[in-house]
């Protein structure tokens, strides 16, 4: 790891020739990946990233210099490499002063994963594998992996900051392949938290994500294509929160409103969703996959609650976009790794839990669609239109749930969504993902109690 | 950096790792070393806004260990890295099963020459970049009323890639390309749609300002007055870019790695018709200024030119050396590393008729410029995908009413023997996975 009179050199270099502020990002890590798949395990790697990125402000104008060379001449020469391109605020230079700021580590990590016996951690896939396998003789393939990370950062900026953390990344992926020999369907579970080996014993059974992924393959493999059109949809917890991820949480994000490029952009204090719509974006929870300790530009994580009873309170902000906005930032600047200058994400992003009674969501919904779990989808910020995938559906007639349904999509625009919500239930549960945008790609939780939205359309055969 | 300094501090970890392996009994071993320089701009409002460079490597050791092989990579090039990639490799052959794992091998006997780093793009400086990305902003804001620009980047990159082994293998490639893009909100009343133009190439006259900023007004403007369609299956012409998308999603129907692992329902399928006629499709690793161009694939087997499917025919799948044992033939060259296969610039080889030819020949239906969410509404195994699309409702052979809020819906598989015709207007937009349009029997819409 680099020193404060390190850090002190560079960035007093990068701004040798002005600019308004730098930073720099530290990073070296080690990362583990297993995989197993037709019960063997197939690959089995340790990687080592290491690199440092170094910003300068040159006024609202962000330069962004990375390098894997982090001997002091490799950083001293991205340092000018980034200070070359200072044009508006030049200056004569200054230096810089930093004093180290720790902060407390709200996800204590008790067994790293690297200091597992091998052995150990193929046990967890080959759990999962033959939980999944033993569903049905219909599952023809399980592919399952390890995914682990230890990332080590240093940020330090030009007004004094020098900080660090430990983050601490373990997941489990589990896909299960159901085929009858003409057709197959897919199920897939991935547990994560940032936390150790521990996760195993904590929270997530190998056995359950097997098991869990194979029922929705087998059951799929049975299904029907799902029928098109407008109609009522109960969205299950969880996973489920995808739709508020996509739908509403990229439209909230300083990335896309301060260019003006959301549909929420210039609607603070406005009603933008259903009054019994609260949405909250949360770092803070303890050993959740999206939390922090520290955000990529070294402050200290929030709780921000964007959506209150359907007024829109807050947006997403990172450090940059916080000063062309004229706002303060919200502790949400994050970034994949050293590449990737940040810019404001989510992290914990969920739809509070509210007061609806979630058998009646369905008995009084008439005819629609019940999806039970969802799974990826995507939004255009500027206008709002997103689609998402239904992993498992089912058919609701009359108040009933029928039949499960294949190949059912959701599409429509955030703003119409949230203001048709018209259940919210008691019970807000989260599933993990791997966010995707303009800083790379940073673990995310959604999350939502069962809701219901009174009109959708959805896309099938 | 300092070019000649990184090169011999790569060379020399190197050395330091082959003989770290031997003295661990890891033999034989194979290092790789992937580098990437990039320079980007980004422009909005007439201002520069961001500025990126760019450059990193990555070092790879694999190395057989009791008899299986192992992996580990690093960044660092110090003496921690030394100790943990030994280890590493040690490790991970410890613990895998496969016996098919990537081999090893002493070099093919001949390789073939293919180009696709250009001297030109050295001489383009920073401010040639800023230039261009700066005539790109003020053409679309000066484009249309209803157009508001939203951000134009130019960017550069260069890759090597370096294949080294302890049984003589000893290759090296490198690419460069530039490429320029720029987005825009349209707005008119209460409709909104983006815009979305790239272009890219070898030089900086490949990526002309106004070819980029036109075609991002165009993009967007048209899809402006976008009205829903009815439910219902249509026959669709599907646009170029479109179709590379969906080809993108579900190239993996074509690894043999797919195959073998029950992961593709092509398996076995050699030989026999799996689409229309009028299809071929074509991998080729030796194609002039491709963007997957390379004499080598990550295994260091010789690339080739092959058709995947000829006039309807399923030819071959995409091998490496482990697929292609198990399956009694040759490595096609597609070895992507950790034993998996890719392509390289693969595309539906373009037909005879233009767009307008395929739009008549349809009649009636949809022309499908766009698709979204393919990393969710898409399922590479299943092949069935349903999909977020916009383009325009087509009646008298004419493309008359733009639509937007609808899904496309069908099957991967099924869409291959649906295929009526291919058009000749074959587009890499930005990827090594091209396609002309298409004109397909139908697809499931679902709209109002």
């Amino acid at each position: 790891m680099i020193s404060e009179s390190i850090c002190q050199q560079v960035l007093a270099r990068a701004l040798k020739l002005g600019g308004t502020f730098a930073e720099i990002f530290y990073e070296d890590s080690r990362n583990f990946g297993m995989s197993l798949r037709d019960g063997k395990i197939e690959n089995a790697a340790t990687s080592r990233p290491l690199g440092a990125g170094i910003r300068v402000y040159d006024g609202l104008r962000s330069i962004y210099v990375y390098t894997c060379d982090v001997t002091l001449s490799g950083l001293l020469r991205a340092a000018d490499r980034a200070a070359a391109a200072v044009t508006d605020t030049k200056g004569s230079g200054r230096d810089v002063m930093l004093a180290e700021t720790r902060f407390a580590d709200r996800h204590p990590v008790r067994t790293p994963v690297l200091g597992v016996p091998a052995a150990e951690r193929a046990a967890v896939l080959r759990a999962a594998d033959r939980a999944a396998r033993a569903v049905s003789p219909r599952i023809s393939q399980v592919a399952a992996g390890l995914i682990a990370r230890e990332q080590h950062v240093i940020i330090a900026n030009s007004e004094g900051l020098y900080t660090g953390d430990v983050r601490t990344y373990t997941r489990l992926t589990c896909s299960a392949i159901a085929s009858d020999g003409t057709e197959n369907q897919t199920g897939m579970e991935s547990p994560g938290a940032r936390m150790g080996f521990e996760l195993f014993e904590t929270r997530v059974d190998p056995e359950e994500a097997g098991r869990k992924a194979a029922k929705t393959a087998v059951t799929m493999l049975d299904a029907p294509y799902c029928s098109a059109g407008e109609m009522p949809v109960v969205i299950a917890g969880g996973f489920g929160g995808v739709i508020f991820h996509e739908a509403c949480g990229h439209s909230l994000e300083a990335t896309s409103v301060e260019p003006g490029m959301s549909e929420f952009a210039g609607k603070l204090g406005q009603t933008i969703a259903a009054p019994c719509v609260t949405a909250i974006d949360d770092g803070t929870m303890e050993n959740e996959w999206g939390s922090e300790n520290i955000d990529d530009e070294g402050m200290p994580t929030t709780r921000l609650v964007l959506i209150e009873n359907g007024v829109l309170k807050n947006y997403m902000i990172d450090r940059l976009n916080g000063l062309k906005m004229g706002m303060a930032p919200t502790g949400s600047g994050r970034r994949e790794s050293y590449a990737f200058a940040p810019t404001s994400r989510m992290r914990n992003t969920f739809i509070a839990p509210g007061n609806d009674d979630e058998e009646e969501m369905i008995r009084t919904m008439g005819d629609g669609l019940y999806a039970a779990q969802m799974g990826g989808g995507s939004v255009n910020p500027a206008t709002g239109e997103f689609n998402f995938s239904v992993r498992e559906g089912y058919l609701v007639k009359d108040g009933r749930i029928t039949s499960p349904v294949r190949g059912a999509s959701l599409i429509g625009k955030g703003s119409e969504i949230l203001m048709r919500i018209d259940r919210v239930g008691r019970e807000m549960t989260m599933g993990q993902g791997m966010c995707g945008s303009r800083s790379g790609s940073v673990p995310t939780n959604v999350g939502q109690p069962t809701i219901r939205v009174s009109r959708l359309t959805v896309g099938g055969k | 950096m300092n070019q000649e300094n990184k090169e011999m501090n790569v060379s020399v970890f190197s050395d330091r790792v082959f003989a770290a392996a031997e003295a661990a009994g890891i033999a034989p071993a194979e290092i790789c070393v992937a580098g990437s320089e990039s320079f980007s701009v980004r422009v909005r409002g007439g201002k520069l806004e961001d500025y990126k460079v760019s450059d990193r490597f990555n070092l790879t050791l694999r190395g057989v260990s009791g008899g299986r092989i192992g992996t580990a990579s690093t960044q660092a090039l110090d003496e921690e890295s030394i100790g943990m990639l030994i280890q590493g490799v040690k490790e991970s052959a410890e613990v895998i099963e496969t016996d098919e794992q990537d081999e090893i091998l002493p070099p093919d006997e001949a390789y073939g020459a293919v180009c696709n780093h250009s001297e030109a793009l050295r001489g383009v400086t920073a401010q040639d970049r800023i230039a261009l990305a700066m005539r790109i902003d003020a053409r679309l804001a000066a484009a249309d009323a209803r157009l508001t620009p939203g951000f134009t980047v130019v960017a550069t990159s260069e890759e090597t890639m370096t294949l080294k082994n302890t049984l003589g293998l000893d290759l090296s490639h490198s690419s460069n390309m530039i490429y320029a893009y720029a987005s825009a909100l349209a707005k008119d009343g209460d409709q909104a749609a983006t815009g979305f133009k790239l272009l890219w190439g070898y030089s900086l006259e490949d990526v002309n300002a106004f070819d980029v900023a036109d075609g991002c007004a165009q993009d967007a403007l048209e899809k402006l007055g976008a009205g829903r369609m009815s439910s219902g299956a249509r026959p669709v012409v599907i646009r170029n870019n479109a179709m590379a998308d969906l080809l993108s999603t579900f190239c993996g129907v074509f690894s043999a790695d797919n195959a073998q692992k029950g992961l593709s329902l092509l398996a076995g399928k050699e030989g026999e018709t799996i689409a229309s006629g009028c299809v071929t499709l074509v991998d080729d690793p030796l194609m002039p200024w491709g963007l997957g161009s390379a004499p080598f694939d990550r295994e260091g087997a010789a690339t080739m030119k092959k058709n995947i499917i000829e006039n309807g025919k399923l030819i071959t799948l995409l091998h490496n050396r482990k697929t292609a044992k198990a399956a009694g033939i040759r490595t096609t060259g597609n070895a992507a590393g950790a034993g998996h296969v890719s392509p390289s610039n693969l595309f539906i080889a373009p037909g005879e008729k233009d767009t307008q030819a395929l739009l008549k020949e349809m009649g009636e239906g949809l022309y499908l410029t766009e698709v979204s969410g393919l990393h969710a509404g898409a399922n590479a195994v299943s092949g069935d995908f349903s999909l977020l699309a916009r383009g325009f409702e087509v009646l008298g052979g004419k493309a008359v009413r733009a639509v937007e809020q609808i899904t496309v819906a069908g099957n991967f598989y099924q869409l291959l023997r649906d295929v009526m015709a291919v058009g000749s207007d074959l587009l890499f937009e930005g990827s090594p996975i091209g396609s002309p349009s298409v004109a397909v029997r139908s697809l499931n819409i679902a709209g109002e």
